[in-house]
């Protein structure tokens, strides 16, 4: 993952807040980089540019070798379904639907990578969930909920997985369980980008960025 | 209480655009309500309104021409007289004006006294003063105008000074006939003598009395009838009634269609601020301030909406119902029509109200950590039957598990459907009506002008598998003068020709027995084995024992059946007509050729309405007003509950969307939800119109016979697939609204 001279204002005139002033990133297969920030310092603006839930408003970013800036929307929706997983804070799992059904879920979209739902099914024996897979969110634990949310993340095989405060809502043995997962993650060939502010997440990361004054520094 | 006016008054602001939706809603069922209280208020009204605005008599009586001073004398000696006044009718006039003329004029010379008809232009006619007062049905059809000139054959021609409204029949062209009024003078009446006679009663209750007395005194004056007013509204009624009473029930049917759309409505307006009233509650706010506020903003919502609505839905149906009752020559009910759309407005605002207050009191009344842990789903989320293999599916999943709102959703969905059918089903009948004459019971095509010795001539003629005299005599109850009965009679077996449903009793099996239709039926009271006493307009009275109710459509159900014997030794005259029986598939053009060739001119037997155009593209443009409002309603309830889910789902398609998910999914995503009660309410809507509002509409429009709007198959598919397409139309259109929004928007903590 490569991103360049990234810039992001929000608000106009006198309320215009420039959020990502020029950051730049590179971020190879197999690397897990944190990045760190103080709370409105631009870690999550900066997350969603980089999987396209955003645009920038000016710079260059490039997934697996795919251009993301200048897409049309269809073209951005089909880079992420097959190049990148997402993991939020809250999990957001659908409540009406099981664990397994949710790992299903981001299998069942038109343009999911061949073989995503065999995989989600592997994902969830790999993961531990076997128990919670037939089980409803509101019937699940934090740490459970986030593993679900990862299995569905890498139910397409993406070349990156973005953490958006993955361990934001966990207890410590959860949050424990999940970094490992995501070393586990980038350690199998991917490109993991975790936004965070807690040392034990910083702590299992290859390299820690910090984000200020909307530049990341290392 | 202004706490929560205040805390009402903040509502409403912080709403903004969700205000605006839920007052366009209110707007929309208002229109509804609006459009169906002024076509069944004019409608049902229109009679005695016109009635009384054109001082129509309680009685006209019409007989050959007589002396002035002999007629006067007699009807002046009548108890219950308040006022009289006298006309010569002039029939079969070749009149002219404007771009029109017809051979069947009709010149009414008018005595001094009181007119029976209502100037709604111009000025009336005077003895001494020059000019005509025209029908309006008359002027409006050949497009004359006070001072036009008017040409009355042999008799000259004249300056038209005003256009009336008489009442006492439909208008041309409905009526074949066209009414012209000059002003004579006593001296000219008593000159060539008077046919009709006005009567005014002081208490119209007791006009049988009148009747009664004339009947007893009037001897020697000729062909005399009598019409009452309720004998002028069952003519009417002959002419449009059906119709009429068919568009009253609809309308009745649409005023509860939009209590349910109003109340549904506000409904869920309060169920998407559950949460917030969970904050409230738990922030101290007393449980009464947040009932009233939510009462209140509920009103200040609805009250302009409703006015707006309520106004819209008038004006929408003013010009095709003001055009109705003109070709019923029947007023407008002008600002009287502001009293019942004030009232609509008060109970829809009422409501609204109501229907805002429930749901807040049942929420408030629940812990506040329950409304705070997610509003409507207190206990966690049931698990769907269906498996998700698609957006679709999972749409429907997640329409499934909002249940109060699912289930809203789908009431009013299903009302829509059934308002739909009903409407189609309507027009149907309504041309069925016009042109079957099975819908009467008739199962003769086609008949003559012939003697009943032509019957045998006419039964030899290829293709005629039976042929009969038909009596047909307009007589009046014996008991209740006022009350007109039809005697139809056939020679044998009348069901061979006419055939009603019986609804009670046998049929007819001898000379002495009837079976009378279940309206004349409620009418006089009469039941199997009571005597209906018949006066003829020949003075004679013909006694029948009834042996059967009969379910008829012809005027009314006003109708006796019996046979022609006794009419006939009463002085009824012979019968003038033979009813033709066609056989199946027989060449009908062959049939009336060989009628033609006994000397006689075939007419082609129609249905229980006018067959007139004008009246009926009335009712069509009259009818798609409220198709078009309620496919209107039908969209806004789809759209407003899709945006409503795809707002509180606006993380799952969030995650759906960071997922990959294109537009197109979320558009199948939306199409599941609105699909999932989409199709439920389609089936429950065409059942509630065939089980339940057909035969209620039927019932209320015409209960004396059998009358079923029902939707056919046709129409019913048609309806499945618009609502499909209005499906689509509104997942297509919160699609596009809801992927417009940033992704990250959605993946905000709510």
């Amino acid at each position: 993952m490569r991103a360049r001279g990234l810039v992001k204002t929000f608000g106009r005139g006198r309320a215009a807040h420039r959020v990502l002033d020029g950051a730049t990133l590179d971020v190879r297969a197999g690397e897990l980089v944190a990045i760190v920030g103080r709370s409105g310092s631009g870690k999550s603006t900066l997350l969603h540019l980089l999987g396209g839930l955003d645009r920038a408003d000016a710079g260059t970013i490039e997934v697996a070798g795919e251009r993301v800036d200048g897409r049309t929307e269809r073209d951005l929706a089909r880079l992420r379904a097959r190049r990148v997983g997402f993991v939020f804070q809250f999990f957001h799992l659908v409540p009406e639907l099981s664990g397994a059904e949710n790992v299903a879920l981001a299998a069942r979209l038109p343009d999911a990578a061949p073989g995503a739902r065999g995989r989600g099914l592997q994902l969830l024996e790999r993961l531990g969930l076997q128990d919670a897979a037939g089980r409803m969110p509101h019937e699940l634990s934090g740490g459970e909920q986030q593993r679900i949310a990862l299995a569905r993340a890498l139910v397409n095989d993406p070349a990156v997985l973005l953490a958006d405060e993955p361990t934001g809502n966990l207890d410590l043995a959860a949050a424990r369980t999940v970094l490992d997962l995501l070393r586990e993650v980038a350690e199998g060939g991917r490109a993991v980008v975790l936004v965070t502010h807690e040392d034990a997440a910083t702590s299992a990361a290859s390299r820690v960025l910090e984000l200020r004054d909307g530049l990341l520094a290392g | 209480m202004r706490a929560a006016l205040r805390e009402a008054v903040a509502l409403v602001r912080m709403g903004g655009r969700r205000s605006l939706l839920a007052g366009a809603g209110i707007a929309l069922a208002a229109t509804m309500l609006g459009t169906a209280i002024t076509v069944s208020w004019s409608l049902a009204t229109g009679f005695d309104r016109s009635a009384d605005a054109a001082d129509l008599p309680h009685v006209i009586a019409r007989f050959d021409r007589q002396r002035l001073d002999d007629v006067s004398a007699r009807l002046r000696a009548l108890p219950n007289v308040e006022a009289l006044s006298y006309r010569t009718e002039i029939t079969r006039v070749r009149i002219a004006a404007g771009t029109g003329s017809t051979g069947r004029g009709v010149i009414e010379v008018l005595g001094p006294g009181r007119r029976g008809y209502a100037i709604v232009e111009g000025r009336d006619v005077h003895r001494g003063s020059d000019g005509v007062v025209l029908e309006r049905g008359v002027a409006r059809e050949w497009g004359v105008h006070v001072g036009d000139r008017i040409s009355f054959g042999r008799f000259g021609a004249d300056r038209v000074v005003g256009i009336a409204v008489g009442p006492d029949n439909v208008a041309y062209p409905l009526a074949s006939t066209a009414r012209v009024y000059v002003a004579g003078s006593d001296e000219g009446l008593r000159r060539f003598g008077v046919n009709t006679a006005l009567l005014w009663t002081h208490d119209p209750a007791r006009v049988d009395v009148t009747l009664q007395q004339a009947r007893a005194t009037t001897f020697g004056i000729a062909n005399l009838r009598f019409v009452t007013r309720e004998g002028v509204q069952v003519l009417l009624d002959e002419a449009a009634g059906i119709v009429l009473a068919l568009l009253v029930a609809f309308s009745v049917v649409v005023l509860g269609a939009a209590g349910v759309m109003l109340g549904v409505a506000a409904h869920s307006e309060v169920q998407r601020r559950l949460e917030t009233l969970g904050i409230q509650r738990a922030l101290g706010f007393p449980r009464a301030t947040i009932v009233a506020a939510h009462a209140l903003r509920g009103s200040l919502v609805a009250l302009p909406a409703a006015v707006l609505g309520l106004a819209v839905g008038a004006l929408l149906a003013a010009g095709p119902t003001a055009d109705l009752l003109v070709t019923l020559n029947e007023l407008p009910p002008g600002a009287a029509l502001l009293g019942p759309l004030a009232l609509a407005s008060v109970l829809t605002v009422a409501l609204v109200a109501a229907a805002s207050t429930w749901p807040a009191l049942r929420a408030t009344a629940r812990q506040p950590v329950a409304l705070l842990r997610g509003a409507e789903l207190p206990g966690g989320v049931r698990r769907a039957r269906v498996a998700i293999s698609g957006p679709l599916r999972l749409g429907a999943r997640l329409a499934w598990t909002r249940r109060a709102r699912y289930a809203g959703t789908v009431a009013v969905l299903a009302v829509c459907v059934a308002v739909v059918a009903l409407l189609l089903a309507l027009a149907s009948l309504l041309v069925t009506l016009r042109d079957d004459p099975a819908t009467l019971g008739k199962r003769y095509d086609t008949v003559v002008a012939l003697a009943p010795s032509a019957v045998p001539a006419v039964e030899r003629i290829p293709g005629v598998l039976a042929a009969a005299p038909r009596m047909e005599v307009n007589g009046a109850d014996s008991y209740a003068l006022g009350e007109p009965v039809r005697l139809i009679a056939f020679p044998g077996d009348h069901t061979r020709f006419e055939d009603p449903p019986l609804a009670s009793g046998r049929r007819l099996a001898g000379p002495d027995e009837a079976e009378v239709g279940a309206g004349l039926a409620d009418a006089l009271g009469l039941r199997v084995g009571g005597t209906l006493a018949a006066q003829l307009p020949s003075g004679g009275e013909a006694r029948f024992r009834v042996v059967g109710i009969v379910r008829a459509l012809e005027t009314s159900g006003r109708v006796a059946y019996v046979r022609p014997d006794r009419l006939l030794a009463a002085g009824a005259p012979e019968a003038t007509q033979v009813a033709v029986r066609s056989a199946p598939g027989a060449d009908r053009a062959a049939v009336d050729r060989g009628l033609r060739a006994l000397g006689a001119q075939p007419v082609a037997v129609g249905g229980a309405t006018s067959s007139d155009a004008s009246l009926l593209a009335t009712l069509a443009a009259l009818l798609r007003v409220l198709a078009g409002v309620t496919a209107l309603v039908c969209l806004y309830s789809l759209v407003q509950g899709l945006a409503l889910i795809a707002l509180e789902r606006r993380q799952t398609i969030a995650v759906l969307r960071a997922g990959g998910a294109a537009t197109r999914t979320i558009a199948l995503l939306l199409a599941g939800i609105v699909l999932a009660a989409a199709v439920p309410a389609a089936a429950i809507g065409l059942a509630l119109q065939s089980a339940l509002l057909a035969p209620l509409v039927g019932r209320m429009a015409a209960g004396y016979a059998e009358l079923l709007p029902r939707a056919g198959i046709g129409q019913a598919a048609l309806i499945v697939a618009g609502l499909l397409v209005l499906c689509a139309v509104a997942a297509a259109l919160v699609a596009y609204r809801t992927v417009r929004a940033p992704i990250v928007a959605g993946l905000r903590r709510a």
